[in-house]
């Protein structure tokens, strides 16, 4: 690892303050950041961690009935919150006890890995995210895998999440790392319902539209029998090719939908 | 990892060959370039920053111009080190033909990445090689026929001004 400056601002409006330097870079949980640096794969010259920032945690609902989840939150605060029982299912399956721990939702969302399931739940739930300047709206927020709509310097302070009428993530795990070979969060609301594809595409977390229109017609997985996607555009490597990912779409989307239902 | 794709530019084929030989347009077309120099015939030494997610990394490279058959064909590759990301490697066989005035630009890419890049990335190599050939050939072709979107307002008032279509800078620049 290469020589970094350390702050640790106690508030948002200070660690936006810190951001603005050369070559400074913002620290969630340090899950992905720290071992790319330990591998000297990225060299930033100053470390913003955002773990001293106190307003940016926490859980609560607002007068929307939405959960407002703070962008320093770890995934095991989700596991353990309950309140929407999908999405602290999902937290408590992300990574091992020490990513759940140190890990947190902003991070996972500022990083936009295309096999990270935090986005999944984000898309699919139609969530909201809130930074220091504005609101992104979730179909407007992902942007290819590694990209989001976030400028330079602009820091994730809270994610709200519409709670649906049901809602099950099912992921196919990639077994050394946990992330999703495939994972898909299917949130059903009163008026329609909303597929979101993690770990698949080249283009990093999707929506299955076609799906979508099925299950809102039909709420069950016989809704998908007519339907397949294509490897076309699907990540191939060792663990499986586009192909077996774009099948894993149909059958995951399928367990999903019994399983919320 | 390899792709094939071609895409229609509305330009000549003698214009076309002559931005994929000049040294600006190949700046403004590489992702990520931050210094281009040398020429066609001795090649170029180039300077590229890519960001992939946490990773950043400044490769140092060559790109070279190669089995140039004017105006129709060449390869165009190139091969960089990253320092501790490892190397990276790619090339373009490139054919253009004409049609009506506007040429169809075809290619074929490969690229190859070694060391902790391929070893850590290989779920992502093929897609952000995907991407980076997709906005390779992207700028280049604006570089032609200028950006693909335009403000409305700009477009009407750009019009009004010289009465004809928006062209590329290239364009421009060897119509003067």
């Amino acid at each position: 690892m290469h020589n970094f400056e350390f702050v640790k601002p106690g508030t948002v409006a200070d660690a936006v303050a810190a951001l603005k330097g050369d070559e400074a870079q913002a620290l969630g949980g340090g899950q992905t950041l720290l071992p790319t640096m330990k591998q000297r794969l990225a060299a930033p010259e100053t470390l913003v961690a955002l773990s001293g920032v106190d307003e940016m945690k926490g859980i609560c609902k607002d007068d929307e009935g939405r959960l407002c989840i703070g962008g320093g939150t770890t995934h095991a605060a989700v596991a353990a919150d309950g309140s929407y029982p999908a999405l602290s299912a999902m937290a408590s399956h992300i990574g091992d006890p020490a990513v759940r721990n140190r890990g947190t939702i902003g991070g996972s969302l500022a990083n936009n890995d295309p096999a990270a399931c935090y986005p999944s739940a984000v898309l699919a739930s139609g969530a909201t995210v809130t930074t220091n300047t504005r609101e992104i709206a979730a179909d407007d927020y992902f942007q290819g895998m590694f990209s989001t709509a976030l400028e330079e310097g602009e820091i994730i302070t809270e994610v709200k999440f519409p709670i649906p009428e049901k809602a099950n993530y099912q992921k196919f795990v990639q077994p050394a790392s946990r992330f999703a070979l495939v994972g898909v969060f299917v949130a059903k609301f009163a008026d329609g319902v909303r597929v979101a594809i993690t770990g698949a595409s080249e283009e990093g977390v999707f929506r299955w539209t076609e799906a979508e229109e099925a299950l809102s017609a039909n709420f069950s997985p016989a809704a998908l029998d007519s339907l397949s996607v294509s490897g076309e555009g699907m990540i191939s490597d060792l663990h499986g090719t586009g192909a077996y990912r774009a099948h894993l779409i149909k059958v995951m989307t399928g367990r999903a939908v019994s399983a919320a239902a | 990892m390899e792709l094939s794709d071609s895409r229609t530019i509305d330009a000549p084929r003698e214009m076309v060959w002559q931005a994929l030989l000049d040294k600006d347009v190949l700046k403004n077309a590489v992702p990520g370039c931050q210094e281009m120099s040398g020429s066609p015939e001795e090649g170029f030494e180039a300077v590229v920053v890519q960001k992939v997610g946490p990773v950043k990394a400044t490769f140092k490279g060559a790109v070279t111009l190669e089995d140039m058959n004017e105006p129709e064909s060449l390869t165009i590759s190139g091969s960089g080190k990253g320092g501790a990301a490892g190397f990276a490697k790619g090339g373009a066989k490139v054919r253009l033909e004409d049609d009506n005035g506007q040429t169809v630009l075809h290619y074929d890419v490969e690229a190859k990445v070694g060391g902790k890049l391929a070893q850590l990335g290989s779920r992502i190599i093929d897609g952000f090689a995907k991407k980076m050939a997709d906005q390779f050939f992207t700028n280049f072709q604006e570089a032609l026929e200028g950006p693909a979107e335009q403000e409305p307002d700009a477009e009407v008032a750009d019009g009004a001004e010289t009465g004809e279509k928006k062209k590329g800078w290239f364009r421009r620049m060897v119509s003067s």
